[in-house]
């Protein structure tokens, strides 16, 4: 379950923007480098088009597809599927090295709820995750949607799934240089936009949490509730103000940090399988 | 002319917008009417600034007047900056006379043996307020003129407020002189920080209203705290409520506009208090957070809280006295003894 943590060191410290994947139809492991080339082309002829990115700029993309086997939760998932785009600019020498521009990978993490009810030729992979430029995304996007007839959508994570993430996170052992639990709250609707940053030493956190979890490993929407209603009712006794009717969001701690517009930045290896078996939870509700 | 003068004066010019470089330029008044008559304020401000630099040439400007140039377009666009205020103490109670002659001589002296290489630019405008202005070089090189600090001293007050420089080894200097000028023994940070200079001198300077009741409640966001509609249908629901929460609001903030401030910061290092029935921390030790208030306007958002139903009336001390406290910075712990609920903010 544990994955290299030297091929997945690329996927940390990058803010990722999440999308919920509908099955792809007709996917093939076997030809990746046909799909590659095919994606490059179709990237070219846009180009032509004028319909694309950098204006101006004289750049050759390159599409590379390949698998990360180790990000699967278990068998029955796929093996995550990675597009990385990168430039290399006209007129430099062949030795000169490429310049990764995008990345942008596919991934199912114990999504067996989607992959057990789909008909056969269809490959489940419903969490997709994007980092670049948007135009990039547009046309990697457009391209998969018409080769394999699926649907992206953009994936936004509610305030609900939020706590559940503070709640999780908090309670992760801790490195001694661990960062606070910060929580970010906006509240709507008020002549003049107000933010407010609520963060907590890690140690307390995660001491408070200890108390709230009853059982090891697992966690239910009660302690989560009872977590979050301590650190609001903390924070009433000094401000006297109802932090549960504001509006969480965004989520950051020593592990991860995820912004409600579907916005994720994954800084421990540790916990990667983790954070997207619940990204992954995330995106099979949005597809069905 | 000195080429790095001119490039100065040059990117200085740039930073104006283009329909107030004119008028700033009359307000320096290095360049004769004559000379501001030849320049072309049509043409792209690139341009602009290449006839502004070769109109200075003719006149041989030097850095002390780029400086003053610097000032002006900064007094007029303070707001860009972050200003901080200190206070500075007497020992004595001697009430003693102004002289600025005197307070300019001594910063100047003060600093200049502190370090060789500094650029010091006084500017005094209508209202008490000196601007002083130092780019801060090395023994060993020139000051960087692209990142000076700015002081704006009201000489009628112990209040001094800081745009520091990004150089952060200046600021202990930059207080020393202006204690050594002012004739002041300490000077002391005041945690208030904010983007609004006037804002901060209207905290400090006590010019904000408080309970006063001379203009009308403005509309609240989303409703009416007196209805206005004539349908005796519509029944308001907890109107005395609405009231009791206006009236609360009335008394905390005046009916005033309040001091623009962007945020204020809380360190808290209380305990952690819950309801026994819950089996939830019970530390003997505080939990420690951070906590930011941020807005384009926080008093007057703060304002807002309780109408929306999101504050209890009256909204906590802790937030209302940042105008009576003068900071917006606060560290937060537990008042021992009678009232355990209370806080104590040192």
């Amino acid at each position: 379950e544990k994955a290299d943590p030297q091929k997945t060191a690329f996927l940390l410290r990058k803010a990722w923007t999440l999308y919920s994947v509908t099955p792809l139809y007709g996917f093939r492991r076997a030809r990746l480098r046909d799909y590659a080339r095919l994606l490059g082309a179709f990237i070219a002829a846009e180009k032509q088009k004028g319909l694309a990115v950098e204006v101006g700029v004289e750049l050759d993309i390159k599409v590379a597809l390949s698998s990360l086997a180790d990000i699967r939760g278990s068998e029955l998932d796929q093996a995550a599927l990675l597009v990385q785009l990168s430039s290399r600019s006209r007129g430099s020498s062949r030795n000169s090295e490429d310049k990764p521009v995008w990345w942008g990978w596919f991934c199912s993490v114990f999504g067996d709820e989607l992959s057990e009810n789909v008909p056969e030729h269809f490959t489940c992979l419903p969490l997709f995750l994007s980092h670049g430029a948007e135009s990039y995304t547009a046309l990697v996007g457009s391209w998969f949607q018409k080769t394999f007839d699926c649907c992206f959508r953009r994936l936004a994570i509610s305030p609900l799934n939020l706590s559940w993430m503070a709640a999780m996170w908090a309670g992760c052992k801790l490195d001694r240089a661990a960062s606070a639990v910060e929580l970010v709250f906006s509240v709507p609707r008020l002549a003049q936009p107000l933010d407010i940053s609520y963060a907590i030493h890690p140690e307390d956190a995660k001491a408070l949490w200890d108390t709230v979890q009853k059982t090891p490993g697992e966690i239910t929407q009660e302690e989560v509730d009872v977590f979050m209603d301590c650190l609001y009712a903390h924070f009433h006794r000094h401000f006297k103000i109802h932090l549960s009717a504001a509006k969480l969001v965004k989520v950051s701690t020593a592990i991860a940090s995820a912004h409600c517009d579907g916005i994720v930045k994954i800084l421990h290896s540790q916990y990667l399988p983790g954070v997207l078996m619940l990204l992954t939870e995330l995106a099979i509700s949005q597809i069905q | 002319m000195d080429e790095t003068v001119a490039e100065y004066i040059r990117r200085t010019v740039l930073k104006i917008p283009r329909d107030e470089i004119k008028m700033m330029l009359q307000k320096w008044g290095f360049l004769s009417e004559a000379q501001l008559q030849t320049l072309n304020f049509h043409q792209i401000k690139d341009n602009i600034s290449q006839e502004v630099v070769q109109l200075c040439e003719e006149n041989s400007a030097d850095i002390k007047q780029a400086a003053v140039l610097d000032i002006i377009y900064n007094h007029i666009y303070q707001n860009k900056r972050m200003w901080s205020v200190y206070q500075m103490k007497k020992s004595g109670e001697e009430l003693e006379y102004f002289d600025i002659t005197d307070f300019k001589k001594k910063f100047k002296r003060r600093l200049r043996s502190a370090l060789k290489n500094v650029t010091i630019t006084f500017k005094e405008y209508e209202d008490n307020a000196i601007w002083i202005r130092v780019a801060w070089g090395t023994p060993h090189k020139k000051p960087n003129q692209y990142k000076p600090s700015y002081v704006v001293y009201h000489s009628q007050t112990p209040y001094v407020f800081i745009s520091s420089s990004v150089l952060k080894s200046t600021l202990p200097l930059l207080c020393q002189a202006l204690i050594v000028a002012s004739n002041y023994h300490d000077i002391r940070d005041m945690e208030l920080r904010s983007h609004s200079l006037n804002s901060l001198k209207d905290i400090v300077f006590k010019r904000y209203s408080q309970n006063f009741q001379t203009c009308t409640p403005k509309p609240l966001q989303g409703g009416n705290v007196e209805p206005e509609n004539a349908d005796i249908r519509i029944v308001e629901e907890n109107r005395s409520e609405k009231e009791r929460i206006h009236r609360l609001n009335q008394e905390v903030f005046g009916s005033g506009p309040q001091p623009k401030l962007e945020f204020a910061q809380y360190r808290l290092e209380t305990m952690f208090k819950s309801d026994p029935k819950m089996d939830v921390l019970d530390k003997k030790e505080p939990f420690r957070c951070l906590v930011k208030f941020s807005s384009p306007h926080l008093l007057e958002s703060l304002k807002f809280l309780a109408p929306a139903g999101m504050a209890d009336a009256p909204l906590s001390p802790l937030l209302t006295c940042i105008p009576h406290k003068a900071r917006n910075y606060f560290k937060i712990r537990e008042k021992k003894g009678l009232y355990p609920e209370s806080f104590v903010s040192p």
